[in-house]
């Protein structure tokens, strides 16, 4: 059955749209990432206009976070203060996205941003989860515990001026690196529609050092009003979010994140973590080869003053 | 079949009536099987039916019919991919318009052998009969062409400009028939039809009439309130969102 999308202004198979948001939703379910990086390219490959498809999928991202982080809300296991320093930085970098992504459709080159932008953040988290789920694997034919890696601490940025306690993550830091780890990672959701939790949750572990308990509750948490500022932000500004869509897809994908939980907590990761390692791989390959490989028609035709 | 049987009535009808105001006047008229389009939420592109009559005079029977259908005119932007630094991007773009966002054209025959090249592009039959004013830059005329070229291969490739050479079904040398796609992606706005009717390379038949498209229901809806009040729609698309995301975790919780 065909459904007419009002934004986007093509046709597309209803059953499709909401098998696509249950796959990509029960993965992110099982694996405890958000569906953002493998439903925008879908989309595109979909032939969903790249535009829309970041923008709608931001607007996807708020249903998904609010279905996850109430598990942690209830559990208290959300840093509100810290979670609302994120959101402050993550809303600042949304705005300057959303900017960044109009200037860009007027110059007919949104495209590639969005292009460019997935081939390196799904090649870097591709390879980095494909190399940590293969030494896991390495370590449990050997018999061996894995030992959590903890990098060297920077603490010189966390002792920065503007210090506040966090009394949910037991830390006294300066609000500074939160800030900036927020408007990163607000920006990069604005260009390329995903809640960004998979650069934030290690950025937290990682740059933060942040008790692992706290950490998904409060992605999840800032994720909610980041995605909401990203997605009022381009219907404002592009008109791109295409609500019928994002409908669709959260009808799949909430419904399917859900099974996906269940089935995570019974199965083992590893090799399971390897294939989604290999899906992310696989989807940046994709768009690069579209990048290098000379296309069919050099050219492309929009109403004028729209970029996308 | 009930519609079938009651296109055949107006065929019926249309062909008395044309050969009763047969003296020299119109030597054709014509119809379609719907008065606009409507653009629903399971639009998935249907079929037009355009039909009518054409007269006999004294020269013969008329063989050489064209039906056009046009859509509103917009301003496009054409944008031509090139290589740099090893990757694909865009390049040039060059601002045309007003151009037709959809066009289809059908014919008993070949139109170029119906009547002169330039008689028909005067009365805009076919694409090279399409006006294209480049608004900017200004390009050579290799340039032009290629641009022009590009720009047809993708309204092509979408089913938004088509052209059938043997599209009209002439029926009894009277009455014809011809069926245009309109494909989903079809703009809106009001469509401008148009019949043909030539005989020994000259017109002697001329009519015109209007088709508006719309989008209706839910989408119209939807599609307004992107693009007329955006704050409040993109503060709606959040409000679902979060009752989504939110009911469906109660309805999980309780399992």
């Amino acid at each position: 059955m065909q459904i007419y999308l009002p934004i986007a202004e093509i046709s597309v198979n209803i059953l499709t749209l909401i098998g696509m948001g249950g796959l990509v939703g029960f993965m992110s379910g099982m694996f405890g990432v958000g569906g953002g990086f493998l439903m925008t390219p879908l989309l595109i490959f979909l032939g969903i206009p790249p535009a829309v498809a970041v923008a709608t999928e931001a607007n996807q991202i708020v249903a998904s976070s609010v279905s996850g982080g109430l598990a942690y809300w209830q559990r208290r296991a959300v840093d509100v203060r810290m979670g609302l320093i994120l959101m402050t930085g993550g809303i600042a970098g949304s705005y300057a996205g959303v900017q960044l992504f109009k200037l860009l459709r007027e110059l007919g080159q949104v495209d590639l941003l969005i292009s460019l932008s997935y081939v390196l953040f799904l090649s870097i988290i591709g390879g980095l989860m494909l190399r940590e789920s293969l030494h896991a694997i390495a370590a449990t034919r050997r018999g061996q515990p894995l030992r959590a890696r903890r990098p060297g601490a920077h603490s010189w940025i966390l002792r920065l001026p503007l210090r506040v306690r966090f009394r949910q993550s037991k830390l006294y830091i300066s609000a500074i690196p939160p800030l900036m780890i927020g408007f990163f990672v607000g920006m990069m959701s604005a260009i390329m529609g995903v809640g960004g939790g998979f650069i934030m949750v290690p950025a937290m572990i990682y740059l933060l050092r942040m008790p692992t308990n706290v950490v998904i509750g409060t992605s999840l948490f800032q994720i909610i009003f980041v995605t909401a500022s990203v997605t009022i932000l381009h219907s404002v500004e592009n008109q791109t979010v295409d609500i019928l869509l994002a409908f669709l897809l959260m009808v799949g994908g909430v419904i399917g994140a859900q099974f996906g939980a269940i089935v995570g907590q019974k199965l083992r990761g590893e090799q399971l973590r390897a294939l989604l390692a290999l899906i992310v791989l696989g989807v940046g390959v994709k768009l690069f080869i579209d990048l290098v490989s000379q296309p069919e028609e050099l050219f492309s035709v929009s109403r004028m003053g729209l970029g996308g | 079949m009930k519609q079938n049987f009651r296109h055949f009535l107006m065929l019926a009808l249309l062909c008395c009536s044309a050969s009763l105001s047969a003296a020299n006047a119109n030597a054709i008229v014509a119809d379609l099987s719907k008065d606009h389009i409507s653009i629903k939420s399971n639009f998935a592109g249907e079929k037009l039916l355009l039909f009518g009559a054409v007269d006999t005079t004294q020269e013969g029977p008329i063989e050489d019919i064209v039906v056009i259908l046009r859509g509103p005119g917009e301003n496009f932007t054409l944008r031509k991919k090139q290589k740099k630094v090893g990757i694909w991007v865009n390049g040039a773009a060059y601002n045309v318009g007003p151009l037709p966002g959809f066009y289809a054209i059908s014919s008993t025959r070949n139109v170029s052998e119906m009547a002169p090249q330039d008689e028909l592009i005067k009365l805009g039959i076919g694409t090279d009969g399409l006006e294209v004013n480049f608004l900017s830059p200004t390009l050579d005329a290799v340039e032009r062409a290629e641009a022009m070229a590009g720009f047809l291969r993708l309204k092509q490739a979408r089913a938004l400009y088509a052209q059938e050479q043997n599209g009209v079904k002439l029926i009894g040398g009277r009455l014809f028939r011809a069926e245009i796609n309109l494909p989903s992606g079809m703009p809106v706005g009001t469509y401008v039809t148009e019949f043909f009717a030539f005989q020994n390379g000259r017109l002697v038949g001329y009519q015109t009439g209007e088709l508006p498209v719309d989008i209706v229901g839910a989408g119209n809806l939807l599609h307004k309130a992107a693009y007329e009040m955006p704050l409040a729609y993109g503060v709606f698309g959040v409000f679902m969102a979060c009752f989504m995301g939110w009911g469906v975790a109660i309805i999980f919780r309780r399992r």
